[in-house]
């Protein structure tokens, strides 16, 4: 098979589709997202030959297969984040809608996710070509240097065998790759975030929303306390980077400055954000950072076989992984399977924190530490919402364009878990559906039609009421740091299969106490916030269908929905008796299967955690492509440039004879580039 | 910008009215009548003016009346879209003065139409009444009703993932709202330690 041009009219780059051409790769990689195509990205530019399995289709990665999930996404009842992929009965996903609340407090879980613990685990993920970032919303913060050792500084949770220092270079590779608006200057000033002198993200920040600035113009120097006997926290707004394009930074890597990256599939298209309002669960254009984008630059070397679910990574007595069997599958509505095996010196599993743990657990493999599938991290997240007293323009740009970063960090984590604050830029539509919620209150519409309805307001009166109503929304967003806790943790059972009989995650998920703390603190800086900005708090919580997540704390209501953002379930650490994966993301119990994502992360700060990933994945990267090299020697050693931050061995091409690609200079003519901004 | 991906809205047929089989999908995509709307679809427009507060002119732009017209008579079939039409008039035309609950919840079910696109869940006493046969469930007409919903026109807005208004448009104040200082210019490089840091200067964000 070779290049293949796409439907949308421009070629998907150099990489191979369809089936393995290969008997035997040299690195095997389980799943498309984000984390498995940079692994590809940079083994494949390396020169090795890449085997990426991937369970979903890969219908988004057209354009015509982009906009039939536009339409999708228009048609669809409930605008979730899934809402513009179409199911996959071979390879589910789950959904946000799977969870309902139940009337006395409590939920049910209806959808692939099997729960049985106290709490719900809130977040869905997507399977199809590209992950779950292809409905992210692309808010790319890192962690703060003091995240990585919690309980070390704070007493809790796990700490990270590396530190902040070890992935600063891997932080601005990854700021490369996916294309960061940002300002450096402003997240050191603010945060405390260290940079090297000079750096600039590849583009400017996205300028900030005409909320953000009602907000700061009210917020920024003022002192406030979460409680009365804790101390002063100084309110600021602080715009937030963003995987999103933006104006290019001239600057940026010595003057070189950046080219935004478009749409996959439709050239010259997606190179400025437009402000659809849309991010979550698609972005029209593209402007907003997804996989696809790489992918059209993957070597030649790279194949992507689609539809193939690995049902289980194999390996020998000794601990070595062989490979993995998959399930190739033609159709996702009724699926039929045949099973085939894959064999590679090194496997790499990038399935999704989540399917990471089930697919080792599914193959016996990692077990010696009995951590796998425990840590099961989130960001809780905390909704308030409320009207503001004149109109601020909801429901423009991108969902979030800065926070207050106050709470983040300093000694309070000692008791209640940090938090980031978001504020939102589309009005209550998470915390109330709006605006269709607003119109059918309006119209006397109520949720069960069992019900009376209002008589309803009509014409003029509707149309004034929608509008001042809407037009002064307001809602915030606190992420809180989930710790590591060993009983939140996905396990399998038998019991419980899909449809290509691959056993279903089941999860066990609880808030801790410090967490319940740091929602109840959340909270009351949230009122101290509405009062500065005097407006109208119509924040409330209570059981219901729609509040899966509600639940009573010392006598208070509360309510938290997912983030989205699995972690800690094969977690990184520096021993083999207690974590599943070194710091290379490697199996301590197999030193030749890695398993790279957010699982690996011991802690997860307040950040929505996928820039952190990303780093981490380059830089697995790096030892893997080490490791290649070692085991394939001898080789030609070619000089002149490191494989990444910080890593001085020389460069050393993968021994496979490649064809040259079909598109453009080899990507061994710009290599490394990433870690010289 | 016109997004590509509201290329299909061109083809929707501004004019699908008199239909024999509203329920036919065939007739949706009936090709477009040479002449402006049908008399059928100009009192549905004048009906659904009362019912939204939008002129004449903002409805039949969106494309959708005479889809929306026929979505009406599919859900609720002609006697009772008659009587409501008839109803209607009998209370001069305002919705609001409606009695018939039947009557109320077609008026409800419109306005929700042409403010999202959304055909809604009649009340369940209602459904029961008109014996209709369809699930009584929600569902967004065509993806071109979501796009064209009047709601975000209210607060001056645009629907969720299509009409961009452009980069950084989201910084200016709306119709109606004061300007706030805007925060210094960003994009100074990161600074050494022990460097002055540059000050602080105030300009637009974009
Ligand atoms: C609504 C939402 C918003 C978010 N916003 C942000 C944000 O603003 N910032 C941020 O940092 N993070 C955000 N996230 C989190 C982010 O999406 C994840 O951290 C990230 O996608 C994880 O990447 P991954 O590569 O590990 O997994 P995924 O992106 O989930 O990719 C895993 C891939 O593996 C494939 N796969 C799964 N199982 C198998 C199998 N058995 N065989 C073969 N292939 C398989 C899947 O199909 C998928 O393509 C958000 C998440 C959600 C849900
Ligand atoms: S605001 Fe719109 S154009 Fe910008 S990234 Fe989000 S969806 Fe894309």
């Amino acid at each position: 098979m070779s290049t293949s041009p796409r439907a949308g009219g421009q070629p998907t780059g150099g990489h191979r589709t369809g089936t393995p051409h290969l008997r035997r790769y040299d690195v095997i990689v389980v799943g498309a997202g984000l984390s498995g195509t940079l692994v590809a990205k940079r083994l494949g530019d390396q020169g090795w030959r890449v085997l990426v399995l991937e369970a979903g289709t890969r219908t988004l990665d057209t354009w015509p297969g982009h906009l039939d999930a536009m339409n999708t996404y228009y048609a669809a009842s409930a605008k979730v984040p899934n809402s513009p992929y179409r199911a996959n009965t071979a390879a589910p996903s789950p959904d946000v809608l799977d969870l309902v609340g139940l009337p006395g407090g409590g939920f049910r879980a209806n959808g692939y996710l099997v729960q049985n613990g106290a709490l719900p685990y809130g977040s869905d993920y997507l399977r199809a070509n590209g992950g779950t970032v292809m409905h992210w919303l692309g808010l790319t913060p890192r962690m703060h240097p003091e995240d990585f050792a919690v309980r070390r500084t704070f007493g809790y949770g796990r700490d990270w065998p590396i530190g902040y220092a070890d992935l600063e270079g891997h932080y601005r590779a990854a700021e490369r790759e996916l294309g960061v608006a940002g300002d450096a200057q402003e997240q050191s000033e603010a945060i405390g975030l260290p940079f090297p002198e000079g750096y600039v993200y590849p583009m400017h920040r996205i300028p900030r929303s005409y909320i953000d600035d009602v907000v700061a113009a009210k917020l920024d120097g003022v002192p406030v306390r979460e409680s009365p006997d804790a101390a002063e926290t100084t309110l600021r707004v602080v715009t937030t980077p963003h995987a999103r394009n933006s104006v290019p930074d001239a600057r940026y890597d010595g003057g070189r400055g950046y080219r935004p990256v478009g749409a996959a599939g439709l050239p010259n298209y997606g190179e400025r954000c437009v402000g659809n309002a849309s991010c979550v669960p698609i972005c029209p254009v593209q402007a907003k950072y997804n996989p696809l984008k790489t992918q059209a630059t993957w070597d030649s070397r790279v194949t992507l076989v689609t539809k193939a679910v690995v049902s289980r990574v194999l390996a020998d007595g000794n601990g070595r992984a062989l490979g993995v069997e998959y399930q190739a599958y033609d159709d996702p509505a009724a699926p039929v399977h045949t099973t085939h095996t894959a064999e590679a010196d090194i496997v790499v599993l990038a399935a999704h924190a989540i399917e990471n743990a089930r697919l080792l657990l599914v193959s016996r493999l990692a077990g010696h530490s009995g951590q796998v599938g425990r840590n099961l991290m989130d960001h809780p997240v905390l909704l308030t919402w409320g009207l503001m007293r004149h109109p601020v323009g909801p429901f423009r740009g991108p969902a979030s364009t800065s926070g207050v970063e106050s709470f983040r960090t300093g000694p309070a984590r000692r008791r209640r878990a940090p938090f980031r604050i978001e504020i939102a830029n589309w009005g209550w539509s998470w915390p109330a559906s709006s605006p269709g919620s607003d119109v059918a209150r309006l119209l006397g519409i109520t949720g069960d039609s069992g019900q009376p309805r209002g008589r309803g307001v009509f014409g003029e009166e509707l149309r004034r009421a929608l509008g001042e109503g809407i037009g002064r929304q307001f809602s915030l967003q606190f992420e809180l740091e989930q710790e590591a806790e060993s009983r939140n943790r996905v396990t399998v059972d038998p019991r419980h299969r899909d449809r290509l009989g691959n056993p279903r995650p089941v999860i066990t998920y609880d808030l801790s106490d410090r967490l319940k703390r740091g929602l109840a603190a959340a909270k009351a800086v949230s009122d101290r916030i509405f009062g500065l900005l005097e407006a109208e708090d119509h924040t409330a919580y209570g059981p219901g269908p729609f509040s899966p997540g509600y639940f009573r704390f010392e006598g208070q209501d509360l309510s938290f929905n997912g983030a989205g953002h699995g972690a800690g379930t094969h977690v990184m650490g520096d021993s083999r008796d207690s974590s599943v994966v070194d710091h290379w993301q490697r199996c301590w119990d197999h030193p030749n299967l890695y398993a790279v994502g957010c699982g690996s992360m011991p802690s997860i700060g307040t950040s929505n955690p996928s820039l952190t990933m990303a780093a981490l994945a380059l830089r697995s990267s790096e030892q893997i492509h080490r490791e290649l090299t070692g085991l394939h020697r001898p080789v030609t050693v070619r000089t002149g440039g490191g494989t990444g931050a910080g890593d001085l061995s020389p460069h050393v091409p993968g021994p496979a004879p490649s064809p040259a690609p079909a598109r453009g200079p080899s990507p061994h003519s710009h290599p490394h580039q990433e870690v010289r901004p | 910008m016109a997004p590509h991906h509201t290329a299909p809205l061109s083809q929707v047929p501004s004019d699908l009215a008199d239909r024999t089989d509203p329920a036919d999908p065939a007739a949706l995509s009936a090709p477009r009548a040479p002449a402006g709307p049908s008399p059928a679809v100009e009192r549905f427009v004048e009906v659904s003016v009362r019912l939204t507060g939008f002129d004449a002119f903002d409805l039949h732009a969106t494309g959708l009346a005479a889809l929306y017209r026929a979505t009406a008579l599919d859900q609720v079939g002609p006697e009772a879209f008659e009587r409501f039409l008839a109803e209607l008039a009998a209370v001069g035309g305002d919705p609001g003065r409606l009695e018939g609950e039947t009557s109320r919840d077609i008026a409800r079910a419109l306005a929700h139409l042409w403010y999202l696109g959304v055909w809604p869940q009649l009340a369940r006493s209602v459904h029961t009444a008109l014996g209709r046969e369809k699930a009584n469930v929600p569902f967004t007409v065509s993806p071109e009703a979501y796009t064209e919903g009047l709601v975000w026109r209210t607060f001056h807005g645009h629907p969720a993932g299509a009409k961009a208004p452009g980069f950084g448009t989201w910084s200016e104040p709306p119709p109606g709202a004061p300007p706030v200082p805007r925060p210094a210019a960003p994009g100074r490089p990161v600074a050494g330690p022990g460097k002055e840091r540059e000050e602080e200067t105030a300009g637009d964000a974009v």
